[in-house]
């Protein structure tokens, strides 16, 4: 079954390796392989398909042997495989085999072996090359500062942290839309706030901050460029800071519903534990609004105090549940 | 066999322009702060791949002309460099020539991991026109590879991916998200309004 006919790339026949003149042993394995069987007959345009003469066909040249016979020990292999290439089962001096051992058979071998071929080959990133390489980089590094070693000292010099994403694929296009996204991320602790502001600031920025870390992260995606996007994540940083320390006129009618926390002044909570104190208490003492001060300052009222806000505050745990009772317990004296 | 990569491999790369050429004029390496690092920028290497593979020269003798500039260099935190493709093997090897070129580069890598794998899988029908009941199954499997590293410099990240990309393999891709430390700018150091308290403002 000569089979000379074949040059494209994958042919998924039977192949009579004799065909090639390399190899006397005749093994029926269907695989499809990349070396064209006879590289006269790609030569010849139509004629070829009509009949094939063997006046007309060029001898076919003779092969030598590979140069993997021919490679030294101590070679420099970088310069067998300076660049990235498919892989030449005559310029790779291993043993390799690849592919699925058919019935009672082992995987076949590197020559004319389409596996090998078709999966990328690191043969050109040896160690050695790796580290010709970088020696021809390191004058293009620079050094990190010494004095920033730790994540804190980094946090306290350069508090502000902006986050961008590259994006390297093969396809129709080199651009990635998502490539445009900036994202800006900031503790307030460290802007100069004061307490209006920062209640103003939280107020203005809503979702996106988070309580846990004190962290503002401010995303942008609107602009087509990642330069756009990123000015315009710090114009709005520059805004939100400035406007967070003006107060406008509105502002005066903040209602109780608007607080962001819990003050039991002028609470209804106040006035009930006084009218409860001063129902309690003997009437002899005066009334008015020394009578309320002296109970506000007692110590009792100001535990109570305490653990109420707290309760508010920081909703119901076990230890603010006590807290509270061990509170009530003490204003009444039970 | 895979479709080109835009990127394609190149024997050692920098073969860009950086915008070296137009900072001509000789400025040296300035007395840095502890925090601040000079930008090095560089210009066009003309370094050039050897095409034949018997020849062992690829650094050309002409020395490259590195410009050095006064911007300070960008200081990143954290670079995730984040690979996938569909043959775990290929990561495997890439992830050992990246972390061989960070060692030798003297970049500090933070951890590599392996997120778990995605598996895509559909039914098909298996013939044309009727058939309903038979079907053919496919999955594709997409593995992934995270390298972080960590107190990087802005030339030596340009330096580093670039030479990490441009050997990419085809068939995988690669996301990098860099994160960049700055400073608080100036203008945001103090509120506006303490310096003009006469200053009308703005109606709502």
């Amino acid at each position: 079954m000569a089979s000379r006919t074949s040059k494209t790339l994958l042919s998924l026949r039977r192949l009579n390796i004799p065909a090639f003149g390399l190899n006397n042993a005749v093994s029926r394995v269907t695989y499809a392989t990349a070396l064209s069987m006879n590289s006269s007959s790609g030569k010849k345009g139509a004629p070829e398909r009509s009949g094939r003469e063997f006046g007309s066909r060029k001898p076919r040249r003779e092969e030598g042997e590979p140069r993997t016979e021919k490679m030294l020990l101590d070679q420099d292999w970088t310069a067998v495989y300076p660049a990235a290439t498919p892989f030449r089962a005559g310029s790779v001096p291993l043993p390799v085999r690849m592919g699925y051992p058919m019935k009672g058979g082992v995987p076949p071998e590197k020559k004319g072996n389409l596996e090998l071929i078709k999966i990328p080959n690191f043969l050109h990133l040896t160690p050695a090359a790796i580290k010709k390489h970088c020696e021809a980089l390191k004058p293009f590094c620079t050094e990190w500062p010494s004095a920033l070693d730790t994540d804190a000292k980094c946090d306290e010099h350069f508090p502000i942290k902006v986050e961008c994403t590259d994006y390297v694929s093969s396809g129709l296009s080199v651009r990635n839309p998502s490539a445009r996204i900036v994202q800006l991320k900031v503790k307030l602790s460290i802007l100069n706030l004061d307490d209006h502001a920062r209640k103003k600031m939280l107020k203005l920025v809503g979702e996106r901050y988070c309580k846990d870390t004190d962290v503002l992260t401010i995303t942008t995606d609107s602009c087509p460029l990642r330069q756009q996007n990123y000015d315009y994540a710090q114009y709005l940083l520059t805004v939100l800071y400035h406007e967070s320390w003006k107060t406008e006129a509105w502002e005066a009618e903040k209602t109780v519903a608007d607080m962001e926390e819990y003050s039991w002044e002028g609470s209804p909570s106040q006035k009930n534990i006084m009218d409860m104190l001063l129902r309690m208490k003997v009437a002899g003492e005066g009334e008015g609004e020394e009578v309320q001060e002296q109970l506000l300052a007692r110590s009792e009222v100001q535990e109570y105090k305490d653990s109420v806000t707290r309760l508010k505050n920081e909703g119901d745990n076990e230890s603010s549940v006590l807290q509270y009772k061990e509170a009530v317990k003490k204003v009444f004296n039970l | 066999m895979a479709a080109p990569t835009t990127l394609r491999r190149e024997l050692l790369p920098l073969a860009r322009i950086l915008g070296g050429i137009s900072h001509l004029k000789p400025r040296s390496l300035t007395v840095c702060s502890g925090h601040r690092k000079c930008s090095v920028t560089r210009s066009h290497l003309p370094l050039t791949p050897s095409t034949s593979f018997h020849t062992a020269v690829f650094l050309s003798s002409t020395p490259s002309a590195i410009t050095v500039t006064e911007e300070p260099d960008t200081l990143f935190q954290k670079v995730l460099v984040s690979v996938k493709g569909h043959d775990s093997t290929v990561l495997d090897s890439y992830e050992f020539f990246a972390t061989m070129a960070a060692k030798e580069l003297g970049i500090t890598i933070g951890k590599v991991f392996e997120p778990p794998k995605d598996i895509e899988r559909m039914t098909l029908l298996k013939s044309v026109h009727i058939f309903k009941k038979h079907r053919v199954q496919y999955e594709m499997r997409t593995h992934y590879r995270c390298i972080e590293l960590s107190h990087i410099t802005g030339s030596t990240a340009k330096v580093y991916l670039e030479y990490i990309q441009r050997n990419l393999p085809e068939g995988v891709a690669m996301e990098v998200k860099k994160t960049a430390m700055e400073k608080v700018p100036a203008h945001i150091l103090k509120p506006l309004w303490e310096d003009v308290p006469t200053e009308d403002k703005p109606s709502q």
